[in-house]
């Protein structure tokens, strides 16, 4: 079994792959510089396999961004020979060559990296940025969005993430920022996916009074538990889920630190 | 008779003082996280004083509980024939270099009253019993590993806690196994695909673990459980901290037919007064006095006063069969105060420990709106952990009860029907 304060490169791929780059999808929506990076732009996707890890397309349309899963067909291929090479991309110490789309390098030049790049600064800002309110909320949004799907990716991948998951029965569980952004975690038979909107329904529910509270927490400078006691986490249904997820969320920290 | 609403603004106040200077506020099982409270608003922080089976918050609201302080509270709140023991013995001595003679009668007591003890050894809290108990094993048995059962909670030692709880390195988990309640064959499989390596198998009387249902032993289970570890070689610890003494003064596993190797006391040993007891079977008795275990305030005398007249009181009122039938009464009238408003309430476990589910939705959700109305008029229940009886409590508590849990349901229906 993995040491506790160890993350390992397979978990940490699947979080770079769904919860990092997934979160292109909600910075395009958020930010308007980002559309304008993808503007007059002709449609394109990217399609990256990892061997023994992820793969997933990511498809620029209108401005807009989505990911699915698995590469079917795509105009640039990337593909990467180890989870530490894909993960190496993410942290910038691998320069990624496409085995397919050699004629859209320049898309990937002149939006993709500077759409990543803005990822960057809005996932990892300056404190002066988050002075402004509307950075501030974007900031915190896309941060909700990348937390929510990890917490997935680690149930699913990481050793003892999977021991949490293990005690989560079947069902969708609402986590979400009052007045802001939402998603449901679906669990079933012990295998986790996040679903970045409301659930119709749902048996757990764990909820932020406000995006600052969910800014703390994110930042580790308050403890879930105690907000739940001083009611600025609201939590309800079956205990014992948010109970689990509070405990995977534990573990966020660690990979996306 | 409609049911006033509570209102807890000086309760919250203090909340707000202990937050600053306390972890979380209100830690454990007595805080707002772990014990549920859903929402954190419908439930009094604090109490000022307690009677019987009653306490009255900051706010001077009064309430009828079902908690007994989560066990200890057995023959109710400042309970005058053990409050005098424990006074008397205050005068003479407590905290003393050399121990007072009354360790010597507790252990004789406790010895005479469990069926299954040879020996006695004091402790403080339920964790210090089980964590004295698996030492024990281990050092009798020179085997690492221990046997739980799935849902258990057995105190807050690292080994008692799950890998992926904060503190917790595998290291400190990783000789435990896990089986399902109740499943004697998989019991079986996995003590054969551990052959000698297995120290002890732990466990409550019966499933009384927390968020499920309860469920008692199947017919025949702790009896071939008994055959099984005696033939392997396999301590039996019987965590009894929860149920101890409400089911039988000899112990649970006196009630359930079989003879446990050690059992765990601690909540209804002394009716709040602070001590806890592991008792054990003769041929443990070397290992266990082997043990580098102890503790400053293990061996107070007055905690010891008090466990000896509340074991003799116990004994005396036959508590064990009077809980069952105050139980019985106040589940029936739940069941059909749920019934007359179109809800469906689950009652589980022994009467003396009754757990509670409305099983009208697959969230919980209704059911934790019910429990927070019902301690908003006075009726003081949690929403996911059994509940527990004392013999203070009357006739008319258990009315009174009811009619609030007529109320309460009443409160509830326009929002689910």
């Amino acid at each position: 079994m993995a040491n506790m304060t160890l993350t390992d490169a397979k978990t940490l791929a699947y979080i770079n792959m769904y919860a990092v780059l997934g979160t292109l999808e909600n910075l395009c929506e958020l930010d308007p510089q980002a559309r304008a990076l993808l503007k007059n732009k002709k449609p394109l996707s990217i399609g990256m396999i990892v061997k023994g890890g992820p793969s997933a397309t990511l498809t620029f349309k209108n401005g807009y961004c989505r990911m699915s899963d698995g590469v079917d067909k795509c105009d640039i291929l990337l593909p990467f020979g180890s989870c530490e090479k894909f993960n190496g991309m993410i942290d910038g110490t691998v320069t990624p060559i496409p085995c397919k789309g050699f004629t859209h390098i320049g898309f990937l030049l002149k939006s993709f990296i500077p759409l990543t790049d803005l990822l960057s600064k809005y996932m990892r800002p300056d404190p002066k940025d988050l002075e402004d309110e509307r950075f501030f909320e974007i900031s915190t949004s896309l941060m909700f969005y990348t937390i929510t799907v990890a917490l997935s990716q680690i149930g699913n991948n990481d050793e003892i993430g999977k021991f949490s998951a293990d005690h989560i029965v079947d069902g969708d569980i609402k986590v979400a920022i009052s007045g802001g952004p939402a998603a449901t975690i679906r669990v079933c038979n012990h295998r986790m996916i996040t679903i970045k909107k409301n659930p119709e329904n749902y048996r757990a529910i764990m909820e932020f009074t406000s995006i600052k509270l969910a800014r703390d927490l994110f930042d580790g400078n308050v403890n879930a538990v105690a907000c739940i006691g001083q009611g600025s986490i609201i939590m309800g249904g079956m205990i014992s889920m948010v109970d689990n997820v509070n405990r995977i969320l534990d573990r966020v920290a660690l990979y996306l630190a | 008779m409609a049911s006033k609403h509570y209102n807890y603004d000086k309760s919250h106040a203090w909340f707000d003082r202990a937050c600053k200077v306390i972890p979380s506020g209100l830690y454990g099982h007595q805080g707002p996280a772990e014990g549920c409270w859903i929402p954190p608003t419908s439930w009094p922080f604090f109490t000022e004083k307690a009677q019987g089976s009653y306490f009255w918050d900051v706010d001077g609201n009064k309430f009828i509980d079902y908690m007994c302080a989560y066990g200890p509270n057995v023959l109710g709140y400042n309970d005058p024939d053990v409050d005098a023991a424990a006074m008397e013995q205050a005068k003479l001595e407590n905290c003393v270099t050399t121990p007072s003679t009354k360790i010597v009668e507790f252990a004789e007591l406790m010895v005479d009253t469990v069926a299954s003890a040879d020996w006695a050894f004091f402790m403080k809290n339920g964790n210090d019993t089980t964590q004295g108990a698996i030492m024990c094993a281990r050092a009798h048995t020179h085997r690492k590993k221990i046997i739980f059962v799935n849902g258990f909670y057995h105190g807050v030692s690292m080994w008692t806690q799950k890998v992926d709880y904060p503190g917790v390195i595998p290291e400190d988990v990783a000789n435990n196994l896990y089986v399902d309640w109740n499943d004697y064959e998989a019991l079986e499989k996995l003590v054969n695909e551990n052959e000698g390596e297995i120290a002890a198998f732990i466990s409550t009387p019966y499933m009384h673990g927390n968020f499920v249902d309860n469920v008692l032993p199947a017919d025949g289970y702790w009896q071939k459980v008994r055959k099984l570890c005696t033939e392997k070689g396999i301590v039996l610890i019987v965590d009894d901290v929860r149920a101890g003494f409400r089911l039988d003064v000899a112990g649970s596993d006196h009630y359930y037919g079989f003879e446990a190797d050690m059992i765990c006391f601690c909540k209804a040993l002394a009716n709040g007064w602070n001590v806890s007891c592991l008792c054990g079977k003769e041929f443990l008795k070397s290992a266990m006095s082997g043990l580098s275990y102890t503790g400053s305030y293990w061996m107070s005398a007055v905690p010891f006063a008090a466990g000896i007249a509340c074991i003799n009181k116990m004994k005396a009122l036959d508590t064990p069969k009077m809980f069952r039938e105050k139980g019985l009464m106040l589940t029936d009238g739940l069941k059909a105060a749920a019934a007359n408003n179109g809800f469906h309430m689950v009652v589980s476990g022994e009467p003396s420990l009754f757990y509670l589910r409305l099983a009208d939705d697959d969230s919980l959700l209704i059911h934790q709106d019910w429990v927070q109305e019902m301690v908003h008029r006075g009726i003081y229940l949690t929403s996911h952990h059994n509940h527990f009886i004392n013999a203070s409590l009357t006739e008319e508590d258990i009315k009174r009860t009811i009619e609030v849990a007529e109320d309460a349901f009443h409160a509830i229906r326009p929002k689910y029907q």
